[in-house]
């Protein structure tokens, strides 16, 4: 029988807001994290050594859009990239300071659900349709914590009920598809957190939610992690969703963090022309706007990255240095990073009055 | 009186049966996707319509496209009613009324050409532009959309998905329409290329005075686009103004609620902004509540709700709403542009 993951504990070694203190290791720490997938007609490099930290009872949100590598880097800390054709070809993923990179597949197993979930976009296809919701999420007492059928039955509407689906012991018996769409994303968060995780990795979690549903499933999202202190880790390419609930931000852009910072200053004065860029191309609901301030171009084709800095031919303030020199993430204000040559004046700026 | 506007709808309504049995279809009920919808579109402005998904939305611009028989009411385009339309008269409607769909990778043939894509209508509309013009109208097109013409002879998988809009827009744009029904035009693209097609199309609208029907259920990106904004729920419009009255001086609690659970992209505002959470899912549209469809998930809602539906019309704050109740006053801090 696995240990149960005990909260408190959990809480007491990392609550500061910027671990570690020197004799406790965080709650998750990645460095250098790359992935590539190696295909027959080349090579996607899709993460290009990413580094963050996330402290018990905060939010990380990964901002990035298509094709940036957010959702390859959260597999990877997750564990379940398919090898062939993804390979991390470099980096660690420390849970707790325990390195999770190259562990055994058994030895994995028991941090996969246990100590990390992950909840996805497409609840629909993440669910199997062949068994009822109860039978899913008993599985995982089953699985993890030997119990019996009845009992991972009770503890699945149990688990339901704490996700808020009405009518829980009847709903148990039902199959995915007689739930809508909101409701299959909370069986999904009730798989998840149903052994207590440390970490919970969200990835998309309401895109393909309507917004009234959306705000529900935030709402819930944000009451359990209040409940039980866990680590969230939100990937999206929503700037809304992020404003609301992140405490810090890394911002992605063709499998590199570009800009990491606390979310109140990221939104409120970006460091790099990417972040810049992503803020000015949004409509918004609560004014309106003269014009949009779209980002040129299209996001990179991940076998093809350009050289030097890759946001370089998208970008409105670069020079000649930005066409051969990589830029890297570095500390240009007090807790900020940017990943850009000229990061200084973007946050000054300075760089406005030059377009 | 004033004149006639482009496109009127008229108490439109489309049901789909919902039958059981295969040799012997029985009709066990009606899913009431539009149930009495009314608007009209001015030539060259943008009307916006916004709803949940399930709402009837895009049924009802499937309608007004003709891709589906009406179940009754009627649409009026330049004030003759499409339904009673001969076989001529029809195919001279779908000439000026045009459609940018959702999805930029199925609404394009993979094995046509970008050119052949965009000219396909001059073959079918003869006489809109003279076939030895075809190939230089073409580049004109591609270039009025931000596309490089030399690209003319490409196939649609080697663009991106908002290069693939754009060659949509540009497909739309051939036949020289007078209305364009743009059915979730962005909701596919990434944020920063969906602000590119989004001021494309207002450069567009610009130049060529062209109008569009924008059916979307992105409240921020309907804001920006629209000069009026209907906003419909189970198959009906619950408040319908211009863009200022709709998001300013909001009435009918559902748009509220729609509102306000908006995530606004800025931090600052985080714990200050009102959130009304609805409970529960949108009702099943073949099974609609009594009286205001809105009154299962409504914090007002009086017995009077349930026996009689609420007419849309005005109360009180110079846009009508569908609500007995409707919010007449606002916080003074919100400005009314």
């Amino acid at each position: 029988m696995l240990s149960t993951p005990n909260c408190a504990d959990v809480t007491q070694t990392v609550s500061a807001p910027h671990p570690p203190q020197a004799n406790s290791a965080p709650l998750l720490e990645v460095s250098n994290l790359a992935v590539e997938f190696r295909l027959n007609h080349g090579v996607v490099r899709a993460v290009n050594g990413i580094s963050y930290r996330l402290a018990a009872g905060k939010t990380l949100a990964i901002l990035g859009e298509s094709g940036s590598g957010k959702s390859v880097s959260a597999q990877a800390v997750m564990g379940i990239i398919d090898t062939p054709p993804g390979f991390i070809t470099s980096g660690s993923v420390r849970f707790q300071g325990t390195e999770l990179i190259g562990l055994p597949a058994s030895e994995r197993r028991r941090y996969r659900g246990e100590k990390i979930a992950m909840i996805f976009q497409d609840a629909l296809s993440s669910l199997n349709p062949v068994y009822t919701v109860g039978y899913q999420i008993g599985e995982m007492f089953r699985r993890h914590r030997g119990a019996s059928r009845a009992e991972a039955k009770l503890k699945a509407i149990e688990m339901m009920e704490r996700v808020k689906i009405p009518l829980a012991r009847e709903r148990a018996n039902a199959y995915p598809h007689q739930f809508s769409g909101g409701m299959r994303q909370r069986v999904m968060i009730a798989m998840a957190i149903a052994l207590d995780p440390d970490i919970l990795i969200a990835d998309e979690p309401t895109t393909a939610l309507d917004v009234t549903v959306q705000a529900q499933i935030m709402g819930l999202l944000d009451e359990l992690q209040a409940e039980t202190g866990m680590g969230m880790i939100l990937i999206t390419h929503d700037l809304g969703v992020v404003a609301e609930v992140a405490d810090e931000v890394a911002v992605m852009y063709a499998g590199k963090i570009v800009e990491q910072t606390d979310c109140t200053s990221c939104f409120a004065r970006p460091a790099h022309p990417y972040t810049f860029g992503l803020m000015h191309s949004i409509p918004r609901s609560d004014k309106k706007l003269a014009r949009l301030n779209p980002i040129k171009g299209t996001p990179p084709d991940l076998m093809r990255i350009p050289p030097g800095c890759s946001f370089h031919p998208r970008c409105e303030f670069r020079r000649e240095v930005c066409f051969t020199e990589t830029p890297q993430l570095r500390l240009v204000a007090k807790d900020r990073l940017s990943a850009c040559h000229f990061a200084e004046s973007v946050l000054a700026e300075e760089v406005l009055d030059a377009r | 009186m004033p004149a006639e506007p482009l496109l009127r709808v008229d108490n439109l309504v489309k049901h789909f049966p919902i039958s059981r049995g295969i040799l012997f279809k029985k009709q066990i009920g009606t899913v009431r996707a539009v149930d009495g919808v009314s608007f009209e579109i001015n030539a060259g402005e943008t009307l916006g319509l916004v709803g949940e998904s399930g709402c009837g939305k895009t049924t009802t611009a499937r309608v007004i496209l003709c891709l589906e028989p009406p179940t009754s009411g009627a649409v009026y385009f330049r004030g003759r009613n499409i339904f009673l339309f001969d076989l001529d008269e029809l195919k001279e409607l779908r000439r000026e009324v045009q459609v940018i769909f959702q999805d930029p990778y199925a609404s394009l043939n993979p094995r046509m050409t970008v050119g052949d894509i965009i000219s396909e209508g001059w073959k079918i509309h003869r006489g809109v532009i003279p076939p030895a013009q075809h190939r230089s109208r073409t580049h004109e097109l591609l270039q009025l959309v931000g596309l490089n013409p030399d690209h003319i002879n490409r196939y649609p998988h080697q663009f991106s998905g908002g290069q693939r809009q754009r060659i949509g827009v540009a497909r739309a744009l051939a036949l020289n329409p007078s209305l364009i029904i743009c059915d979730e035009p962005v909701s596919a693209l990434d944020v920063s290329v969906q602000a590119q097609v989004v001021n494309l199309l207002e450069d567009i609208q610009r130049e060529l005075g062209v109008a569009y029907l924008f059916v979307a259920h992105d409240l921020s990106v309907v804001r920006h686009i629209s000069e009026r904004v209907a906003v419909m729920y189970l198959g009906r419009i619950v408040e319908f103004g211009d863009e200022a009255g709709v998001y300013a001086r909001t009435a009918h609690p559902y748009t509220e609620a729609l509102l306000s659970a908006v995530p606004v992209p800025d931090p600052a505002l985080r714990g200050h902004k009102r959130r009304i959470l609805l409970e529960g899912d949108v009702p099943s549209p073949a099974n609609p509540p009594s009286g205001c469809r809105f009154r299962t998930r409504c914090w007002k809602a009086q017995a009077r709700c349930a026996e009689e539906e609420p007419a849309l019309i005005e109360r009180g704050q110079s846009h009508p709403v569908a609500c007995y109740f409707p919010r007449i006053e606002w916080a003074a801090s919100k400005p009314l542009a």
